[in-house]
């Protein structure tokens, strides 16, 4: 809109009767432009002539004393010391006056402490909310960290599923020796693709330096080293393998205990073997 | 203390009134209750409200005196607009408007005041009223529903089966008319 076309709302606007978006939009340029303003003063100066327009009319004689009563009533409240502490002084005309300055100083301090109380009360609320969002981000961090091993949990359990159902897969049974009687495991292979996975069972709690291996030991050649892995508090474990070419024929499949820097030849006692073929 | 408030202007009483001085609300009241009252009871027809608004009004003029700043209009301007925003808003909460209907779109009533009353019409009203008596009728007739009845433009175009681009001009020029003659009651002072 242009400046003249503002202009000619003006008159509109002095008697408050432009619809809102109008004087809404009318109220932006307002702020830009001094000229308009100015000229919205007169016209305002200009509808309020139309007062005249109604007959005068008097009011009852006891409405002036109703309002001074209560004015009067106010500034008693608003000066609450001359009115209610019994202990001020007798007030001569110059205290009245005084007492008018303290009572403003009483409220400015009141407002002061209250603003001070306010800021405290609000910056202490922020620190508490600052501290409660910390939290919750770090149990998110911690969710999604949990969320994320249970997709690998889930994916890995995904690919064992679909390479139990692979028509070319096999299975071999590990049983414990007698290091770890109660120990069992699978380990499954496809000839095709080679991919493997072992899952094993009632292993004995990992040692925190050490890890266990799983060998590959196909005959005639040296035991060839795989994964290594720990087992959680319940002795379980399921990793996901590749089953070197050279095993895939005829080969032991044997897990041993060893120092976690790895092996090149297994050192420790044999925990699970697969039955030689 | 008679004598006193007819010598200050109403700028100044207004700013004694915003220093708390009580004599000069008194002062307010006695010089402008009258005009007031006239518009609170144009726009409410109902005596008991438009006493109880007129209390409203001053002790919001107790209250807000300091606000009032002579830049941004005058004095009388700045107790009408109390007035009339004032009786306009019990108008609404009570609902009335329906009930009163095109009562107050009316050329004002000629009523025969008590003489003190009428001794009090001053020569600015007498303009006023002479002015507006020179409007065609419905350019006073849609001031009229905008500055009593607290109208919009589009609800007075319902109101009278007129098209909005009509009311807008009719309103505009019983304004710009309106602006002239405070120019001429400015020189006159």
């Amino acid at each position: 809109m242009e400046h003249q076309e503002y202009r000619e709302l003006l008159e509109l606007h002095a008697l408050d009767a432009l619809d809102v978006s109008e004087a809404r939009v009318l109220a932006d340029h307002l702020n830009n432009c001094a000229e308009c303003r100015d000229e919205l003063i007169r016209l305002r100066d200009a509808a309020s002539l139309l007062a005249h327009a109604s007959t005068p009319a008097k009011p009852r004689l006891e409405i002036r004393d109703q309002i001074l009563a209560k004015v009067r009533a106010e500034q008693t409240q608003d000066r609450p010391s001359t009115a209610t502490s019994p202990q001020v002084v007798p007030l001569t005309p110059q205290a009245a006056r005084n007492i008018w300055t303290i009572g403003l100083r009483l409220a400015a301090g009141v407002a002061f402490v209250a603003l001070l109380t306010g800021v405290i009360v609000l910056w202490r609320r922020d620190l508490r909310m600052r501290q409660e969002i910390a939290q919750m981000s770090r149990q998110v961090n911690t969710q999604q960290h949990e969320l994320v091993r249970d997709r690998d949990v889930l994916g890995r359990q995904r690919e064992a599923l679909a390479l139990l159902n692979s028509p070319t897969a096999r299975k071999m049974e590990l049983a414990g020796t007698k290091t770890a009687q109660s120990a069992s495991g699978t380990f499954v292979y496809d000839q095709k693709t080679g991919r493997a996975i072992l899952m094993a069972e009632g292993l004995p709690a990992t040692p925190a330096d050490k890890a266990y291996v799983l060998w590959f030991i196909p005959r005639g050649h040296s035991p060839m080293a795989g994964r290594m892995f720990t087992v959680d508090a319940s002795g379980h474990a399921m990793l996901p393998e590749h089953m070197p070419p050279e095993a895939m024929e005829s080969a032991v499949i044997a897990i041993t205990l060893e120092p976690k820097k790895g092996s090149a030849v297994p050192t420790g006692e044999i925990y699970l073997s697969s039955a030689s073929s | 203390m008679q004598a006193e408030p007819l010598q200050i202007s109403d700028s100044d009483l207004l700013h004694a009134v915003a220093r708390g001085d009580e004599a000069a609300l008194a002062a307010c009241y006695d010089r402008y209750h009258l005009i007031l009252f006239g518009l609170i009871m144009r726009i409410l027809h109902d005596r008991a409200e438009a006493e109880d608004v007129l209390q409203d009004v001053f002790l919001q003029v107790w209250r807000r005196a300091g606000d009032f700043d002579e830049a941004r209009g005058r004095a009388f301007t700045w107790l009408v607009t109390i007035a009339r925003s004032r009786a306009l808003d019990r108008l609404r909460s009570a609902g009335a408007r329906a009930r009163l209907g095109e009562e107050a779109a009316q050329t004002p009533r000629d009523e025969v005041g008590d003489a003190a009353l009428d001794a009090l019409k001053s020569e600015t009203a007498a303009m006023v009223r002479r002015a507006l008596a020179g409007l065609p009728e419905e350019q006073r007739r849609t001031l009229f529903l905008a500055y009593f009845e607290g109208l919009t433009q589009t609800e007075i175009a319902a109101r009278l089966g007129d098209p909005l681009g009509t009311v807008k001009t009719r309103m505009r020029s019983g304004m710009i008319k309106l602006r002239e003659l405070l120019g001429q009651s400015r020189e006159s002072v």
